[in-house]
């Protein structure tokens, strides 16, 4: 033991099983990814809210956006202590060889990643500590909102050098090459879009929840006009992602190819297809909200009623998977009579062309149809903030649970995509879990110096 | 404000010029060509007082199509558009005439800067609703005016006859195949055979420098033409539409309105801004000093970036991966979202076309009174899904400009 410890105790992993060490990380990260996508779609809808409350001297909007930051200040506090966590104690114990590799790589995204967490601890809590302060000179508070955004931005863009890297690693040993590689734009709009989408649909949850628990008027009217705020930010958003999503997939398939089997017709793809379900529900309940609340105020539309029969429809059409086992024969052509963890239950994700993307395309032109058509019956003035039933507040809550789901799928999706490798083509997840340092520094190790410079553009 | 229209010292100066010898002249063509009354026509008309930075980007947009023209020419005068020559002709002025090369420099970056001008413009146009009655041709002309400069932008790319230009060539006539009946017809009609060649380069080189220009400039002139006639409309924040003021006094306002305002029977509520100023000098002088900063950055970007010019055209080339224009990224990023042989027409004709069709239909798919942006969500939210559907399809596309 001593005579390892003295070699290179810092790139020998803790003794845990992988499985463990996979699952901590994982759940850890997960969770972690809630908060981080809440901090960057929250301060996107502060700045716009807080903005809008003060050109149009709204004092609704402004009290929303004061609302979002304090939520988001305290949700900091989580999310942060989450991920200093995992970096600290889990990924330098249980995965330091890949960790030390991976932080050498990409240090310096890494050291701006750093730099803009210190920056959004001083913008996040001087508005959260001088709000009222700051109100006297609104545009300065604006401008500091702005400022956060634009952090939040930088620091997602880091992250996502991390993770497009493990995913798509260009065989090229300069840094701009290396961070630009070919899943990082469609991974960073994927997500950009995604953290707006999911903090309008944690609105839209809490609005649901509050109005459910209203007692007054005045704060039914408030929970109905943030319900219609966050549901109008979550579907817009949301019906952008089957574009980008499927973009995204195309990356994949080009770059990492058996990622992408995995995904849409290996072991992945009942997770795949669970987050098809996913995605239905979240368009259905919203469409569904939007049409149940100009009904409630006393407004019949068509439109809404046929957008959400044609989401119903692409829901169902979505989320089939593509061998439905109904004989024995079917079954075992489905490899559905073997356990899961022998490699059985394999549902493929079924045909993307055309079923699957007749069913995105209708999810994004059936749900920007829905929002047109509700903000128009807002717009001219149909709405009663305040009459919202109690069916649509549940429609709010299940569309801010699938979000919340969804988000954690993918995440989990993305990271098993890669298996058995953690850097594809690069690392195994059995060669860091393994990992035995060179025992001298004679030939072996001097090259594979020689070797890490190479790759990191070192001496 | 209503605007007196008044002849200022400096206009004096422009229309009766100081030197003598030169006043009697002046005042003899004068007399002849109603030259003075044709620039005090063209210097004194009321526009709207607020918001009138933004309604510099028409006049920047004439500015920059102006440099196009004069950049143009001179290019016209070391390029020889033959596929032995062409690429030689731009390699001498890359390497051997600095002034040349600052040139053709403007050219490529004056193309790029138009067409974020124009974008800026019809973006400004369609947020404040100044499509709407009458002026719905106003509307319809810029958006034909844009696809020209579109067109403008993808034939001059041709004409380098390098790698990027050979094929940008090869990709561009092929896509014609995929019209429905026309196809091939146009194909061999725009190649001059089947194969890209000499005939190619000519044809292209005609159309750029003689076909879309002589469809440009004419449209300009309506353009203008019609700007002038109905007035510019400004924005929602230019029209108070006091509640308590009652249609008489509507009618009078309107009535007693300085012309251009209304040339037309509208909607009278947005018939008259209701605080107009002078186009010269106060609307001239923002129009130049944002004119002056776009065409310097243009210079700075021609001097400091330049225009790349690749390898010579090698039809043979088994490695060369094409890259578009960045402003073709968007559309080249949906062909590769239609993969399959019958799905490409849909990516490369029936999606753009459509999108082009609804953009010249604007005015007609939108004929409610209203002018803020917030009550007419119905176009609102459409118009932004598609802007954003571009960006982000053109920040998608960015993978394929550098061949990731």
């Amino acid at each position: 033991m001593p005579a390892v410890l003295s070699i290179a105790p810092h790139l020998v992993p803790v003794g845990v099983s992988t499985a463990v060490a996979t699952a901590l990380v994982g759940l850890l990260m997960l969770t972690h990814i809630q908060f981080a996508a809440f901090q960057q779609g929250g301060a996107m809808l502060a700045a716009l809210f807080d903005f809008l409350g003060m050109v149009r001297r709204d004092e609704r909007q402004t009290r929303f956006a004061r609302g979002m930051l304090k939520t988001m200040a305290l949700a900091f506090t989580i999310g942060s202590a989450l991920a200093i966590f995992a970096v600290m104690i889990l990924f330098t114990g249980l995965w330091s060889h890949f960790w030390v590799k991976l932080l050498r790589i990409l240090f310096w995204p890494l050291v701006v990643e750093a730099g803009a967490f210190v920056l959004e601890i001083i913008a996040l809590y001087t508005l959260y500590v001088g709000w009222d302060r700051l109100g006297r000179v609104r545009p300065l508070r604006v401008g500091l909102e702005l400022v956060l955004v634009i952090d939040l931005f930088v620091q997602m863009l880091m992250i996502n050098f991390v993770a497009s890297y493990m995913l798509t690693p260009r065989p090229a040993f300069d840094l701009p090459l290396i961070l630009l590689n070919p899943t990082l734009l469609p991974l960073e709009v994927h997500r950009l879009i995604g953290n707006v989408a999911f903090a309008g649909a944690l609105v839209a949850l809490v609005a649901g929840w509050r109005m459910l628990r209203a007692r007054t008027p005045a704060q039914r009217a408030y929970a109905d006009w943030m319900g219609a705020i966050g549901a109008v930010t979550a579907i817009s958003f949301t019906a952008l992602q089957p574009l980008v999503g499927w973009e995204y997939a195309k990356e994949v398939q080009l770059h990492a190819y058996a990622s992408w089997y995995d995904m849409m017709l290996g072991g992945l793809s009942v997770a795949f297809l669970f987050q098809m379900f996913l995605l239905g529900l979240i368009l259905t309940a919203g469409i569904f909200f939007f049409w149940r609340r100009v009904r409630t105020s006393g407004f019949r539309s068509p439109t809404l009623a046929l957008c959400a029969v044609l989401s119903l429809g692409a829901w169902l059409l979505g989320a089939t998977p593509s061998s439905l086992a109904w004989t024995y024969e079917q079954v075992f052509a489905a490899n559905a009579n073997v356990p899961i963890w022998n490699g059985g239950l394999l549902i493929p994700f079924g045909q993307m062309i055309p079923w699957k993307l007749t069913a995105l395309v209708a999810f994004t032109f059936v749900s920007i149809t829905a929002v047109t058509v509700f903000l128009r019956e807002v717009s001219r003035g149909h709405l009663r903030w305040g009459e919202a039933r109690r069916s649509q507040a549940v429609a709010l809550i299940t569309m801010g649970v699938a979000v919340s789901l969804i988000m954690a799928l993918m995440g989990f999706i993305r990271e098993n995509a890669r298996g058995p490798f953690l850097i594809t083509n690069q690392m195994l997840i059995n060669q860091q879990q393994n990992f035995v340092p060179p025992s001298s520094a004679g030939p072996a190790q001097a090259g594979a110096a020689a070797g890490a410079n190479l790759v990191l553009g070192g001496p | 404000m209503s605007v007196e229209p008044r002849r200022s010292k400096l206009v004096a100066r422009l229309t009766h010029p100081v030197a003598r010898p030169l006043a009697s002249v002046y005042r003899w063509v004068d007399e002849r060509m109603g030259i003075s009354d044709l620039v005090y026509k063209a210097l004194y008309e009321a526009v709207p007082r607020r918001g009138a930075w933004t309604y510099t980007l028409g006049s920047v947009t004439l500015i920059i199509i102006a440099l196009q023209i004069v950049t143009g020419m001179f290019l016209l005068w070391s390029y020889v558009p033959s596929t032995t020559e062409a690429w030689l002709s731009l390699n001498y002025l890359a390497h051997h005439n600095e002034f040349g090369a600052i040139v053709r420099g403007m050219h490529l970056w004056g193309a790029y800067v138009l067409l974020l001008v124009i974008g800026l413009h019809m973006v400004r146009t369609f947020v404040s609703g100044s499509y709407k009655k009458p002026r719905e041709l106003n509307w319809i002309t810029g958006v034909i005016l844009f696809l020209l400069v579109l067109a403008l932008g993808i034939t001059g790319a041709m004409l380098p006859w390098d790698q990027a230009a050979f094929w940008t060539t090869v990709v561009t006539t092929h896509v014609l195949s995929y019209v429905p009946l026309l196809g091939h017809w146009l194909q061999e009609v725009w190649r001059g055979g089947n194969q890209v060649g000499p005939v190619t380069l000519t044809r292209t080189f005609a159309i750029h420098i003689w076909l879309l220009p002589a469809l440009l400039v004419p449209l300009i002139g309506l353009h203008i033409y019609l700007l002038r006639r109905h007035g510019e409309h400004g924005s929602w924040v230019n029209y108070r539409n006091d509640p308590e003021e009652s249609e008489r006094e509507r009618a009078d306002r309107v009535l007693r309105a300085e012309p251009p305002y209304p040339a037309v029977p509208s909607d009278p509520a947005y018939s008259v801004p209701d605080d107009l100023d002078e186009f010269f000098p106060s609307q001239v002088g923002k129009d130049a000093i944002v004119s002056f900063v776009a065409v310097l950055i243009i210079f700075v970007m021609a001097v400091v970036v330049g225009s790349p010019l690749e390898a010579p055209a090698n039809a043979a080339s088994l490695t060369y991966v094409p890259t578009p224009e960045w402003f073709f990224l968007p559309l080249d990023q949906l062909l590769v979202q239609f993969p399959q042989a019958w799905m490409i027409p849909v990516g490369v004709f029936i999606i753009p076309g459509l999108a082009s069709t609804l953009l010249i239909m604007v005015p007609f798919l939108d004929r409610s009174p209203d002018r803020e942006p917030w009550k007419r969500p119905q176009l609102m939210v459409p118009a932004l899904f598609t802007l954003l559907f571009l960006i982000f399809e053109a920040l998608l596309g960015v993978n394929r400009l550098f061949n990731l």
